[in-house]
């Protein structure tokens, strides 16, 4: 077939193939640029800045590796570091089991499936500055909540809740991810498994412990990455909650609004670079756990 | 004696019947959903209410009115934040469609000297996270006049790497045959791409579309570092919400009301073309 359709053009065949890498050249001169512009050279930019002490003007002093080694003592950045990590170890496994759990009720060949999967899946749509102002309504001290449960707690506002209030918040807007993420993964297991298990007469709990659960190991490794980073880099609701103070008494100050702070706020952008460096390490090590265990990303 | 318990109970019970079974998996579907549906019912409903009738908790308003909508809209200038909005949400997803999908055909189709190297590339922009180029971009912004401008807000959303790699996978699974068509009527690659790759690609387009605008009509984080600085006519709908939430801390129907506003666009498209934001979704989910 290949031979049959070459013939004609034997002459041209180097001209054609130069023609069809000029045209691919243009096709992607624009995207590859920026690509290059503000995704791979701001990567370089940042290591560079991190070795400045670094205002709007430009480099004020050098410092090597100052800036790291400040990062290393610096309290407000161990504990906005803390809160992170405390809010990722909650915030993941109950987004993945409200994930999962809803993945499971919905794909269980119920009526009206669309119409749950899109009611489970909205939060996760909807803006986070949207959902974080209807949260602070409901959590706030005379809101709907405490209506509801007889109390009188600002939950935002008290810095024993504040984070947990944030990690509830989360869990309940990007479950409806994880969901549609472990239903394509539910609709990967063959169902001539579930016919065996049929067969045995399991009952639907134990079929589930015993068969699905552990079939959805690559769901629930792919859930838990997507989740983890998603969740190091936590921003928006904490900077609307606090009004980007990371308050009250630091319960909500996040790594990245610490990073944010420091180079918007005090304009110090040396240090928010090897802030952000640091991070994109924690994250990319995250990530690259995930790309040995499953492979190239694209068969995922 | 213990034998006989042990042995009636090894046979198995008699299941729950079905229809009683499936009765309580929907009890607890609507009750689930509840969670889902009650706070954004109580948006509606507190944006209908008057700031004294709040202290109340009726979910019907006694008067319901579109006071506090009208007076977002006018009054707290949410009209030109969501027009904003509209207008950098719009450019942005008109500039993914066509240059996204121009370079996921030539990833796809085209053969190239450096193809999978730069390949490579794409796919290592999207390991890299916002939070580190916070700075650097923002400091590169500084010095060419656009941060506080759409430009600047443009410039570096123009093409995403999640859309083209989209559609870069989108035209890998179109059979070659329809090119093949196109190539023995002598068709150059450009109209080849624009007659008979695009067209076949339209689910795919469907989904860059939905994505990119939901992704930028929702965005806080760049709005706030490229556009939250001084004059508050560029603002964003959603800068503007959380603006608005740090001045009147507590005039909730107006909040409710432009927490509505900043999400009705979105549950509108989502109504209507669901299924292109699940597969986009799975898709995008898919790179990771």
């Amino acid at each position: 077939m290949a031979t049959v359709e070459n013939a004609p053009r034997h002459r041209s065949v180097g001209s054609a193939k130069l023609r069809e890498a000029l045209v691919a050249y243009a096709f992607i001169l624009v995207p590859m640029g920026v690509f290059l512009l503000f995704f791979i050279w701001p990567l370089a930019y940042a290591v560079y800045i991190s070795r400045y002490d670094w205002g709007v003007f430009g480099k004020i002093e050098t410092l090597g590796f100052e800036n790291y080694r400040e990062l290393y003592r610096d309290e407000i950045f161990h504990k906005a570091l803390k809160n992170t990590l405390l809010y990722t170890a909650l915030v993941v496994p109950i987004q993945m089991a409200l994930g999962l759990a809803m993945a499971v009720i919905v794909n269980a060949g119920i009526r009206g499936k669309t119409f749950f999967r899109s009611a489970f899946y909205f939060p996760s749509l909807a803006s986070s500055a949207a959902i974080t102002a209807i949260a602070i309504y409901i959590l706030s001290a005379d809101g709907l909540l405490n209506a509801i449960i007889g109390g009188n707690r600002p939950w935002f506002g008290d810095s024993d809740t504040a984070l947990f209030s944030i990690v509830g918040l989360n869990a309940w807007t990007t479950s409806g991810t994880m969901m549609l993420f472990y239903l394509a993964s539910l609709q990967a297991i063959p169902t001539d498994v579930y016919e065996a298990a049929a067969i045995d007469r399991a009952g639907a709990w134990r079929t589930f412990w015993k068969i699905t659960f552990p079939l959805l190991k690559p769901g629930h490794f792919f859930v838990g990455v997507v989740s983890v980073v998603g969740a190091l880099k936590v921003f928006d609701q904490a900077f609307i909650v606090s009004n980007g103070s990371g308050g009250p008494n630091s319960s909500t100050l996040t790594a990245v609004l610490y990073l944010y702070r420091t180079a918007i706020g005090d304009i110090r952008f040396g240090y928010a670079a090897a802030m952000g460096i640091v991070l994109f390490v924690l994250i990319f090590t995250v990530t690259l756990v995930q790309r040995l265990l499953f492979g190239r990303p694209d068969t995922a | 004696m213990a034998v006989d318990v042990a042995s009636t109970s090894a046979i198995p019970r008699r299941p729950l019947s079905y229809r009683a079974r499936r009765l309580l998996v929907y009890v607890l579907l609507v009750l689930v959903s509840a969670l889902f549906f009650v706070p954004f019912l109580w948006t509606i409903s507190t944006a209908l209410k008057s700031l004294p009738e709040t202290t109340g908790f009726d979910l019907v308003p006694d008067n319901p009115s579109l006071r506090a909508f009208r007076e977002v809209l006018t009054d707290f200038n949410f009209a030109r934040f969501a027009l904003n909005s509209f207008i950098l949400a719009g450019a942005i997803t008109v500039a993914n469609l066509v240059l996204a999908s121009l370079g996921g055909y030539a990833f796809a189709r085209l053969r190239f000297p450096g193809r999978e190297v730069l390949f490579m590339l794409v796919l290592a922009t999207l390991m890299i996270p916002d939070q580190l180029r916070l700075v650097p971009v923002f400091q590169m912004l500084t010095n060419w006049g656009l941060v506080g401008s759409f430009f600047g807000f443009i410039a570096i959303h123009l093409v995403l790497p999640t859309e083209l790699f989209l559609m870069r996978q989108y035209f890998l699974t179109i059979p070659k045959d329809f090119e093949e068509a196109a190539k023995l009527d002598n068709a150059g690659f450009l109209k080849t791409y624009w007659k008979v790759m695009l067209p076949l690609a339209a689910p795919a387009l469907a989904a860059v579309t939905i994505l990119t605008f939901q992704g930028m009509w929702n965005d806080f984080f760049w709005s706030l570092i490229i556009l939250g600085f001084g004059d508050p006519d560029v603002y964003t709908i959603q800068l503007g919400l959380a603006q608005f939430r740090f001045q009147y801390q507590t005039l909730w129907p107006q909040l409710m009301a432009a927490s509505a506003l900043a999400i009705l666009p979105i549950a509108l498209i989502y109504v209507f073309f669901q299924r292109y934001f699940v597969a986009g979704v799975v898709a995008s989910g898919v790179k990771g």
